[in-house]
């Protein structure tokens, strides 16, 4: 199978549902420069500027019009570059998006995606954030944070091709990550976790970025024997979490590591639903591995100081089964 | 005979000198920044290159340290004509101890000061310029109207709804603020044709009740005229202004950039010929109001200090780990 990076991953999927003519792509800087991250680097030669069309500066206005175009059958791929700058437009989210199905009675849908990156790396504080608890907190829209090449293609077909509107969060420092990825077409179903480490002893629930540091961990550990079983959830909303608490009725243990705030972030949720449906499994708390509650500082050693690293996920692990 | 303009405009030739050292320890510094770029001392790089004398021509014209300046990322120039040094630039880029601007928090780009009045933005476009308009209602309500609001943006953020809201705003109520557009026709890769409907920023005005004033961001005396005479009439209390000044930017957007894949090397060289710096200087040599032995050794002034200056940055610490949470949330009141 060939072994592609998570930006490759993602263009073949670009290129494959940029075959339904209803798909169109907006946003800042994707046109003529690829766009920031390169993922659709010559896009606009082989489509054409109707199709793949650079927006000035205005993220409420990109989401605002790709939630028009969806309402008339068009099915628009809104990319914000940063997911710091989707502030800008969570009117647009929240109050439209998430609820126009519902709002008009189920008259109007809007199939559209918003591709947007979280990350950090010295880019400091409103340039460093994850909101995925915000953007997963809201009924009516669907939440999607892929960790490999093969979900990140799978995944963001499945999006293009749902009926709601769907934010598919990548991540800055992914986009070289690789993975096998098959020739033949696939898509991965939205919804559905996955376990991507088997193990007896303790069960990480995860997704992201956050599970290739897991799976780094789990090698640490696997040298002392501590077998850790790891679950990549992949979506968010709707949140699949039959796989991590079956997992956890066996391992009785559960740590979570989240790319964001602990007070209120997705980690929270996922405790939750830990505690709410294991409560008769557990034999220790559950440990949560997040940022450091503070804006992400500038300076390196104060980063590295907040930031999820692969110390803190093993130190969680062994932790719990003290 | 008409006036040479900076007699009209009742500049001294020492002022002028001064101007040009700044903008030599502006540019002196960008340069240096980009050597640190590549040297991963200081991570993220943008740069003003270009720029100097729209913000050199604005500085002038502001109350340094009186009128409030919200400045936006691509003001190191504006930073530095209203006060600050080579070295402060430099800790706030390379993110050490005693960084003015943030306590090496804010990544290079986001300039503050609470004595210079520069006010600190997030990196968010546009999303600073409703700031300014606060400051001004401030002003106005604290009956201090003779103190302006000068808040600095490029053409690209003149598409935010920020942006839109803090025009209409500042028009309604005609309040005491300069909107300094430095138009540099890129919103990154993108350039102006597909990011603004108009040819002139400052044709949007019209529709916020304000004057529109266009000038050539490269001509320092031009600029200073339009915002010498945006601010009189901001602190008379007769109303906002746009002023747009069109200028370019001489490198790319940052050190995350790669430029030569939106504009040709040609259309940059255009523009190196129309650099503000040596613009500033032919001026100078021509009215004879300074010789090259003159200029030369402000240059090399310029590149001595900022040397001198990298020195000290490089040796200072970053800062401790243990202040992460320091002022995360102000002390309580007793």
């Amino acid at each position: 199978m060939p072994v592609i990076t998570v930006r490759e991953a993602l263009r073949q999927a670009l290129h494959e549902v940029m075959e339904d003519q209803s798909v169109f792509i907006i946003g800042e800087d994707i046109g003529h420069y690829g766009s920031t991250y390169g993922v659709t680097a010559g896009f606009l030669e082989q489509y054409g500027p109707d199709r793949i069309r650079d927006a000035p500066i205005a993220e409420a206005g990109i989401v605002g019009l790709a939630i028009g175009a969806a309402m008339v059958g068009m099915r628009p791929i809104a990319e914000i570059m940063s997911v710091n700058f989707s502030l800008l437009a969570f009117d647009q989210l929240f109050n439209h998006a998430a609820k126009i199905y519902s709002m008009f009675g189920g008259q109007m849908q809007v199939p559209m995606v918003l591709r947007t990156t979280n990350g950090w790396t010295q880019l400091s504080a409103t340039h460093s954030q994850s909101f995925d608890s915000m953007f997963a907190y809201m009924p009516g829209l669907k939440v999607v944070a892929p960790a490999t090449p093969y979900d990140m293609k799978g995944l963001l077909k499945a999006s293009v091709a749902d009926p709601d509107p769907v934010v598919f969060i990548e991540h800055t420092l992914m986009y070289t990550v690789k993975g096998e990825v098959p020739e033949e077409e696939y898509s991965v179903p939205i919804g559905r976790s996955n376990i991507v480490r088997e193990g007896r002893h303790v069960t990480v629930v995860t997704y992201s970025r956050m599970v290739h540091l897991s799976l780094q961990a789990a090698e640490i550990l696997a040298k002392e024997g501590i077998e850790v079983e790891i679950v990549d959830l992949r979506t968010l909303r709707p949140l699949d979490m039959s796989l991590s608490i079956e997992s956890f009725k066996k391992t009785n243990r559960g740590v979570v590591v989240t790319e964001d705030w602990q007070s209120f972030g997705t980690s929270a949720e996922i405790a939750a639903r830990l505690y709410e449906y294991g409560f008769d499994h557990l034999d220790a708390p559950i440990a949560r591995v997040n940022f450091k509650e503070v804006p992400m500082p500038y300076s390196k050693n104060l980063e590295l100081q907040t930031v999820v690293t692969v110390d803190r996920i093993v130190h969680a692990i062994r932790s719990v089964l003290k | 005979m008409q006036q040479p303009p900076h007699i009209a405009l009742g500049l001294s030739p020492e002022q002028l000198l001064a101007v040009l050292g700044g903008m030599h320890r502006s540019r002196a510094v960008d340069d240096r920044l980009w050597q640190l770029s590549r040297q991963g001392k200081a991570h993220f790089v943008i740069t003003a290159a270009g720029h100097e004398a729209t913000q050199f021509g604005c500085a002038l014209a502001i109350n340094a340290g009186r009128d409030y300046v919200v400045p936006y990322y691509r003001d190191m120039a504006l930073a530095m004509a209203l006060g600050q040094s080579p070295l402060e630039i430099l800790l706030h880029a390379m993110g050490r101890q005693g960084d003015p601007a943030s306590g090496g928090r804010q990544m290079f780009g986001h300039f503050s000061s609470r004595s210079l009045r520069i006010v600190s933005g997030s990196s968010s476009v546009g999303s600073h310029v409703p700031h300014a308009v606060g400051l001004a209602l401030a002003m106005r309500i604290r009956g201090e109207g003779n103190i302006a609001a000068a808040t600095f943006f490029g053409e690209g953020a003149t598409a935010e709804g920020a942006w839109h809201e803090a025009m209409t705003i500042a028009g309604i109520h005609q309040l005491p603020v300069v909107f300094v557009c430095e138009n540099n026709y890129y919103a990154i890769s993108v350039p102006q044709p597909r990011e603004v409907p108009v040819e002139d920023v400052a044709a949007k005005a019209a529709g916020y009740g304000m004057p529109g004033v266009v000038v050539d961001g490269n001509d320092l005396f031009a600029v200073y005229a339009a915002a010498r005479a945006a601010l009189q009439r901001a602190r008379n209390g007769d109303g906002p202004t746009l002023l747009e000044c069109k200028t370019y930017r001489l490198r790319p957007h940052s050190n995350a950039d790669d430029d030569r894949k939106y504009r040709s090397a040609a259309e940059v060289e255009q523009w190196r010929q129309r650099d503000p710096i040596p613009r500033l200087e032919r001026y100078l040599l021509d009215r004879h109001l300074a010789t090259d032995a003159e200029i030369s050794a402000i240059r090399q002034a310029a590149r001595d200090e900022v040397d001198e200056a990298t020195r000290i940055a490089d040796a200072t610490p970053r800062p401790a780990v243990e202040t992460i949470f320091d002022h995360l949330y102000g002390d309580q009141p007793a």
